[in-house]
């Protein structure tokens, strides 16, 4: 809208060739100019002025519509609101599932099921309407290479034994999860610009991005200076694009994401980078008072990503077998917790456990703290040997 | 009053003719007349009535020669001021213990920003007073519109539908307790569907769309008379990647919020901007010089640095 040529803002001929004198061509290049230097270009009066920029804005500004028509738009086709996820409680807690047109990030610690999560998604998104799923194609873009096709089909065939029954319908739904491997931020971002014909043309209904994080991560050393402003810039034109397409087609956009330490007074580390065995709550802060440093384990990419994503749901360690997932954000629904474990079938939500609605104590949400593999293992097993924290 | 001709709002090139022809205030223009000022100036009968239209408009105590009467500067004494103030409402949230922290509610023609932490409920509170600005006077409320301007994309329809059916319900709990003619007589056009059809929604993706929408506002405001408040949610959204020129991003944020400052004195209604909390502030000091009021809503955490009284 902004890259609007001035041509079809229907200002007269003259005028705009006028302002193409001034390297003025676009509405975005006519609205950032103040009335002042408006005025000495076009050379019109001050009340014509404004009468221009009236003209210019209606020619970008969003169209209008009240909330009432938004919803019919959505009883309308109710059923493409939400992708139900199959774990029950889950979905009645988010309404639905996981709610179609805005993005939802998955976070946690590596191996707790992230991809697990995202493979058992893909699933359900090519089952048809009345099983539950979008009737879809699924676009998977796959940055640390660890989408694996046999586990797709045991997942399908685990959890839906009767639907996929034949081979042909195996090879039929694995024909539509489309995967792409880009392993830098930059062909990430190409490739998320490119998303747009590729959803017409192969009916796209879900996208995922496996992960965001791990790309930043690697490129994006956030100790230099200059970094931080251009992973954010990264971060925040890549959130953008992402949400038009997600609205554009009412689509779900499930991202995942790492976790970093966050010291109380020190910049955050990146705690792949810390080998589990440092206690970091000993080492020496930027303090240097000797007072211990409690660091808390949260989502990665900071507070700019934590505004663009709309619904965050962490993964984290209970016990084992025994794994958590919270809904730490979520427009819909409370902060709520569950608790499952990873089968053949993909996750399996185990009801009948502790499901007491865990209120959290007035923290920041976006600094919700994220249980590692390595604390839970020193409760249960002091004596052992810690093993290390990719499986 | 005697205006420079150099300060009035002409086309440029005309300015410069009248200064190299030697007239210095308005004066001298309207005794000239019209047919004096074409000769003078090389220019059409035309565009010297026009030009002296724009003068008039722009001094009108000049011509009226009257001492009283000022078209542009108001003034008014503070007690005058005091009982305008007193005098109009504010939107409540039926939340006794918020409301009472704002002295009242929400102030109508100031604006309230509302910062804090992704995910504290700082869209949600939006939602809410989009919803409770609505409510019928009997109740206690303002019976006015709603502009939701959204940049981040977070409005939930499901969710305006939940607030809105409670607060409907509220009210219903309110009429029955109390048995009042005027409370069952607003109940009826306040229901869901008039709830959701007054919510005006515009979804700016970038910040040329948000500047073009702010700058239409007031035409739209003209025609719904009866907003009364206007939520922009992502005030500093679309103005945080992509801008390498930060002295043009000042300026437009300064340029946002004095013509915010603007609706919300002349239409009589109250405008939320929505910040989000960052660690490096420099949108959020801009946008603060010209906050006259922050609420301090118990669920949020507000950033120290924009606090303002």
């Amino acid at each position: 809208m902004a890259a609007k040529k001035l041509r079809r803002a229907r200002l007269s001929q003259e005028l705009c060739e006028r302002l193409s004198r001034h390297q003025i061509t676009t509405c975005q290049d006519f609205l950032c100019l103040s009335l002042l230097e408006l005025m000495k270009v076009t050379g019109q009066s001050y009340y014509d002025v404004q009468k221009l920029l009236c003209r210019v804005s209606r020619a970008c500004a969003p169209k209008m519509q009240t909330a009432y028509e938004m919803k019919l738009r959505k009883s309308v086709n109710s059923s493409s609101a939400f992708l139900s996820t199959t774990l029950h409680s889950l979905d009645k807690v988010l309404h639905g599932g996981v709610p179609c047109g805005s993005l939802t990030e998955i976070t946690s610690p590596p191996g707790c099921g992230k991809t697990q999560f995202c493979i058992m998604v893909s699933v359900l998104a090519t089952l048809p309407v009345s099983m539950g799923g979008l009737d879809g194609a699924v676009i998977y873009v796959d940055t640390e290479s660890a989408f694996s096709a046999e586990r797709l089909i045991e997942i399908a065939g685990n959890r839906f034994p009767t639907y996929f029954d034949s081979d042909e319908k195996l090879f039929c739904m694995t024909r539509s999860i489309h995967l792409y491997r880009e392993l830098t931020c930059g062909s990430v971002l190409k490739r998320i610009m490119s998303l747009e014909e590729e959803i017409i043309s192969k009916k796209v209904k879900l996208i995922i991005i496996d992960s965001v994080a791990s790309v930043v991560r690697k490129e994006f050393d956030t100790k230099l200076q200059g970094n931080l402003a251009e992973r954010s810039n990264f971060l925040a034109r890549g959130a953008s694009v992402l949400k038009y397409l997600a609205e554009e087609f009412s689509i779900p956009v499930i991202l995942t994401n790492q976790i970093t330490t966050s010291l109380s007074n020190g910049p955050a580390i990146q705690a792949d980078l810390v080998s589990p065995a440092d206690d970091l709550s000993l080492s020496e802060g930027a303090s240097g008072s000797g007072k211990k440093e409690s660091g808390c384990v949260t989502a990665a990419l900071g507070n700019t990503w934590s505004h663009s994503v709309n619904t965050r749901l962490i993964l984290q360690y209970h016990d084992l077998p025994t794994r958590q997932l919270l809904v730490a954000k979520s427009p819909v629904a409370p902060f709520s917790a569950f608790f499952y474990t990873i089968e053949k079938s993909g996750l399996v939500l185990q009801d009948g456990k502790d499901q007491t609605n865990l209120t959290w104590e007035g923290t920041n949400p976006a600094l919700q703290t994220i249980r590692v593999r390595n604390t839970a293992l020193k409760d249960t097993l002091p004596d052992a040997a810690l093993p290390s924290a990719t499986d | 009053m005697q205006r420079e001709v150099g300060s009035l709002p002409l086309a440029p090139a005309l300015r410069a003719k009248l200064v190299a022809a030697g007239f210095q205030t308005a004066q001298e223009l309207l005794e000239t007349g019209p047919c004096g000022l074409s000769k003078e100036l090389g220019i059409s009968k035309e565009e010297a009535l026009e030009a002296l239209q724009v003068v008039r408009q722009e001094c009108p105590g000049d011509v009226a020669r009257t001492a009283g009467g000022s078209g542009i500067t108001r003034k008014c004494t503070a007690l005058e001021l005091l009982e305008e103030e007193q005098a109009q409402g504010s939107i409540i949230t039926f939340c006794s213990a918020l409301d009472s922290i704002l002295g009242g509610g929400v102030q109508l023609t100031k604006i309230t920003e509302i910062c804090g932490a992704p995910g504290v409920g700082k869209t949600q509170l939006c939602m809410q007073l989009a919803v409770d600005v609505q409510i019928p006077e009997c109740f206690g409320g303002v019976a006015g519109e709603a502009v939701f301007i959204d940049t981040e994309g977070s409005f939930m329809v499901d969710r305006v539908v939940d607030i809105a059916t409670a607060c409907v319900q509220h009210c219903q709990l309110i009429a029955e307790a109390h048995q009042e003619e005027d409370h069952l007589k607003a109940l009826e056009t306040f229901s869901l569907e008039s709830i959701l059809s007054h919510i005006y929604y515009f979804r700016c993706r970038d910040y040329i769309e948000l500047l073009a929408q702010v700058y239409l506002l007031p035409d739209f405001l003209s025609e719904h008379s009866k907003v009364r408040l206007v939520v922009v949610d992502g005030i500093a959204f679309p103005f945080r990647h992509d801008f390498e020129d930060l002295s043009l991003r000042t300026r437009l944020l300064n340029g946002l919020a004095q013509q915010l400052i603007i609706i919300a004195h002349d239409h009589k209604s109250a405008v939320g901007d929505v910040v989000q909390i960052t660690k490096s502030e420099g949108v959020n000091h801009t946008i603060s010089h010209y906050i006259s009021w922050l609420p301090r809503c118990a669920a949020s955490s507000c950033h120290s640095k924009c606090r303002r009284y």
